[in-house]
């Protein structure tokens, strides 16, 4: 037990290998780190030339001691085989652990069995599952400890299950583990370089760590996370938003750069997929083909995303793109898949070269126009250039670090950025849409309303004018064919009786006409129209005249209708002082009594005598005076007395009396 | 000797004024006329001194007979004689240079009157005509878009014209105005025929700038 402590403490002990750096710094499985840089120098110095088997001495906790801590193993025993156990008759050969297949063993398509030796003080002392931790298998795996079947990654022959970017964690079961010396048998399937398009495809095995499962987990768990469930989310993401921006920009063809960038989306989250997507139901050449034409179809959609985003669009480009898009598999197919590798870097140069350049005439574009989205769109893009490069370089020179996994997110979560911004301009434009719309109907209902109310009042106007017009010819009628006869009457008939009948009839006539013509009459200028008729009358009848209006300002209006009954009542009126009366002053007085209208008559004659007042109403108009105010609304009142004259009261609703009859 | 043109369309009418006209003007010579045509032929042949214009013809309006007369004798005076007492009848015939107007209906006695007061220079003024002048003027006087003052001279009312339109229009005959105004009869005739000179004035100056807007004139 002592000499086991003792032991472990470093890595200068023969045969126990202690791994002091870290898990966490994950470097390269299978480039990187070469044995005798570290700080592990020393062991693995020696672990080179070590007899076989290759022994592994593990710090474990005896008897309720302090946690063991994980080694990280960089070495062992590797024998290419495709036996069903660890080839024990052939003769290994020790490798460092990264090993890639395409340095080690260059054109190899493996199967290559690796053996690790392991000592443990047995499992009732270590009284916790081991695990086995492998950061990097590729392709698949299968793990036997001491003989047993452990653990299969999935299919071990075509189509093999892609386990590339997943992590695996293997627990070792107490029940197997011996004390002393334990063999871990590791069998590796996996494609040579020249036969996949991505390094990270390319087969071999990263270096291994053994240790306590509760402390090599949160380490499996984190590296899952980045390689397996972020672009799982990603996918998903990429799926949903691209799938609906397609649609968008499909069903209006005028923001084609929607359905692009759509595409451009849904095309990411296809590619993405292979990154998590273990088991595809083709062998390694069609998937890695299938996948290689994809890329040409990404850049289509991205360079005319960028370039109808910009407003741009080349016929030329319409046409070579989707040509691109054939050549590509077109020229992988005919090169083979031994020359993949070599053509898919080419292509995937060449189509990132393009892509750039359609962002840089994008930038510009925007930059020139000033638009407001040149600088968040600058640094999206430069974001997903600068990930893009990185990817790049991580592939071409194989290094495969944290970074590598952080740019390989950069550039979707840069996408999703992208297709937001395009939705708030898209949910902008239409809000503005909606806007101008909702005015536009909002001017149309104005404009609706306005004609026809202009169209009612035209109407109105139209009904007005041929009324007005009618009257007119009706008055016209009246007055060149009735006013000439009754005129002619007038001046010829001998008698003078039928004379001043004539003359009455066509001042009757011309009032009717007047009544059927007229407009609405200012109360003011009525009585001032009724003023000289009165006072000339009654002056050339040698009748003294007086005349009171009301002093202030009169605003009503009569019918031309009342005003000319109003006239026929008042002649009337006058004419019976004239003839009748008598007198030698006569007052006419107008006011306005509780808004009625009241004229006044009054002369100092020798009035009418009761006991003739009925059979004097006939030669006297009374009757048709008080009929005329009557069909006004109105009444006319005679006072009359011997003595006392006549006072003829007529009292006319205004209000009434105003309305068109 | 004068010379006076009777246009009316009615024969006995004509003939009844015509014997109205001897009754006034023993001495005149009459030339009568039936339609606006045969008016306007005599206008160009013979100088009036007076001239008795009805409104209503066979052929036409007799305001075009007062505008002819106008125009070519400025020294006669056209009285219109009709049965429209109306203003819409009348004004035209005032604005086209009508000196005053007689209403064909009334008594022999009256006419052969008012004849007499407007061949001395006393044209007859209603309060309805009067409201209409003073309507005309007050709209004139408005400013207007195009400047009419800078072409035409701008002829606007006395204070005292306009006074007597006021009162004119209020039912107040022409003497009571006189007597009101302490003016005496033959001052408050002159304002009339004066207010009915603008008229004439301002309404031919109104029609050729209307004309020349119109295209008709000018160049």
């Amino acid at each position: 037990m002592r000499h086991k402590r003792t032991l472990s403490r470093g890595p200068r002990a023969a045969g126990v290998l202690h791994n002091p750096r870290p898990m966490q710094r994950a470097c390269h499985p299978f480039t990187a780190r070469r044995p005798g840089r570290g700080p592990v120098a020393a062991s693995l110095a020696w672990l080179r030339h070590c007899v076989l088997p290759l022994l592994l001495g593990m710090h474990v906790a005896a008897a309720g001691a302090a946690p063991t801590q994980s080694v990280r193993v960089h070495a062992a025993q590797a024998v290419v085989s495709d036996s069903a156990s660890f080839p024990a008759e052939a003769v290994p050969q020790v490798v460092d652990l990264p090993d890639d297949w395409s340095l080690s063993r260059p054109g190899s398509n493996g199967p290559v069995w690796y053996r690790v030796g392991f000592t443990t003080p047995g499992p009732q002392e270590l009284g916790e599952l081991l695990a086995l931790y492998i950061e990097n298998v590729c392709t698949n795996l299968e793990v036997y400890l001491n003989g047993q079947l452990l653990h299969r990654g999935g299919r071990m022959h075509e189509p093999i299950t892609q386990n590339c970017n997943h992590p695996q964690l293997i627990g070792l079961p107490a029940g197997l583990i011996a004390a002393g010396t334990n063999m871990l048998d590791i069998k590796v399937v996996g494609h040579e370089l020249a036969r996949v398009s991505s390094r990270h495809r390319a087969g071999g095995l990263s270096a291994l760590a053994i240790g306590p499962h509760s402390q090599l987990e949160p380490v499996y768990a984190r590296q899952r996370a980045l390689n397996v469930t972020v672009p799982q989310a990603v996918s998903a993401t990429l799926l949903l938003m691209g799938g609906f921006m397609f649609v968008l920009g499909w069903m209006n063809r005028r923001e084609s750069h929607l359905a692009y960038f759509g595409a451009l989306s849904v095309g990411w989250a296809l590619v993405e997929s292979r990154l998590w997507l273990r088991d595809l139901p083709f062998d390694n050449a069609v998937s890695e083909l299938l996948l290689c034409a994809m890329l040409p179809l990404l850049a289509l959609a991205c360079i005319q995303f960028l370039l109808r985003y910009a407003q741009y669009r080349s016929r030329l480009l319409d046409i070579a793109l989707p040509l691109q898009c054939l050549v590509v598999p077109a020229s992988l197919l005919l090169a083979g898949p031994e020359r993949l590798h070599l053509l898919a870097s080419f292509w995937y140069a060449a189509l990132a070269l393009q892509t750039l350049a359609a962002a840089a005439f994008y930038l510009r574009t925007e930059y020139h126009a000033r638009t407001r989205s040149f600088w968040p769109m600058a640094m999206l893009l430069g974001i997903a250039c600068v990930a893009l490069l990185v990817e790049y370089l991580s592939q071409h020179l194989g290094v495969r670090s944290d970074w590598t996994l952080v740019a390989r997110i950069a550039t979707p979560v840069m996408m999703v950025l992208v297709g937001l911004r395009l939705l708030q301009q898209q949910g902008r434009a239409l809000q503005v849409a909606e806007q101008s719309n909702a005015q536009l109907e909002q001017r149309i209902r104005e404009a609706t309303s306005e004609i026809e109310r202009n169209f009612a009042q035209l109407a109105e106007l139209r009904v007005e004018k041929v009324t007005e017009r009618e009257r007119k010819r009706i008055a016209a009628d009246l007055h060149d064919d009735l006013g000439a006869k009754l005129l002619t009457i007038v001046h010829t008939s001998e008698s003078e009786r039928i004379s001043t009948l004539a003359r009455e009839a066509l001042e009757e006539m011309r009032l009717s006409v007047r009544g059927l013509t007229g407009k609405p009459v200012q109360l003011i200028d009525a009585m001032g129209d009724w003023r000289a008729e009165v006072v000339s009358r009654l002056r050339q009848a040698g009748i003294e005249a007086d005349w009171q209006t009301p002093a202030d300002e009169l605003v009503q209006t009569l019918s031309a209708r009342a005003f000319v009954q109003t006239t026929r009542i008042l002649r009337e009126s006058v004419s019976n002082v004239i003839k009748h009366s008598g007198a030698s002053h006569c007052s006419v007085g107008c006011s306005i009594v509780d808004g009625d209208l009241q004229i006044l008559v009054h002369d100092n004659g020798q009035g009418i005598p009761m006991e003739v007042d009925g059979r004097l109403d006939r030669g006297h108009g009374m009757a048709s005076m008080k009929q005329r105010a009557k069909q006004l609304q109105g009444q006319c009142l005679v006072e009359s007395g011997p003595g006392y004259g006549t006072v003829i009261r007529l009292t006319l609703p205004l209000n009434r009396a105003t309305e068109p009859a | 000797m004068m010379n006076i043109l009777l246009l009316e369309d009615l024969p006995q009418i004509r003939a009844w004024l015509s014997s109205l006209v001897m009754q006034v003007f023993p001495d005149a010579q009459i030339a009568e006329a039936a339609r606006v045509h045969d008016a306007l032929g005599l206008v160009s042949a013979i100088k009036f001194d007076l001239a008795l214009v009805d409104l209503g013809l066979p052929d036409g309006s007799g305001v075009d007979v007062v505008a002819a007369l106008r125009e070519h004798q400025p020294e006669t005076q056209s009285v219109v004689v009709t049965i429209h007492d109306d203003d819409e009848h009348l004004f035209p015939a005032l604005q086209a240079g009508a000196f005053g107007y007689i209403l064909k209906e009334q008594a022999r006695e009256l006419i052969v009157e008012q004849l007499q007061r407007i061949s001395q220079g006393e044209p007859p003024l209603s309060p309805s005509i009067a409201r209409r002048v003073m309507a005309y003027f007050a709209a004139k006087s408005k400013p207007q878009p195009m400047s009419a003052s800078s072409v035409v001279p701008l002829v606007s009312l006395t204070e005292r014209e306009t006074e007597v339109l006021l009162r004119v229009a209020k039912g107040y005959t022409l003497p009571e105005i006189g007597v009101q105004l302490t003016l005496s009869r033959h001052t408050i005739a002159d304002y009339v025929k004066q207010i009915y000179r603008k008229l004439n004035v301002s309404s031919r100056a109104e029609a050729a700038l209307e004309a020349q807007r119109m295209g008709l004139f000018g160049r």
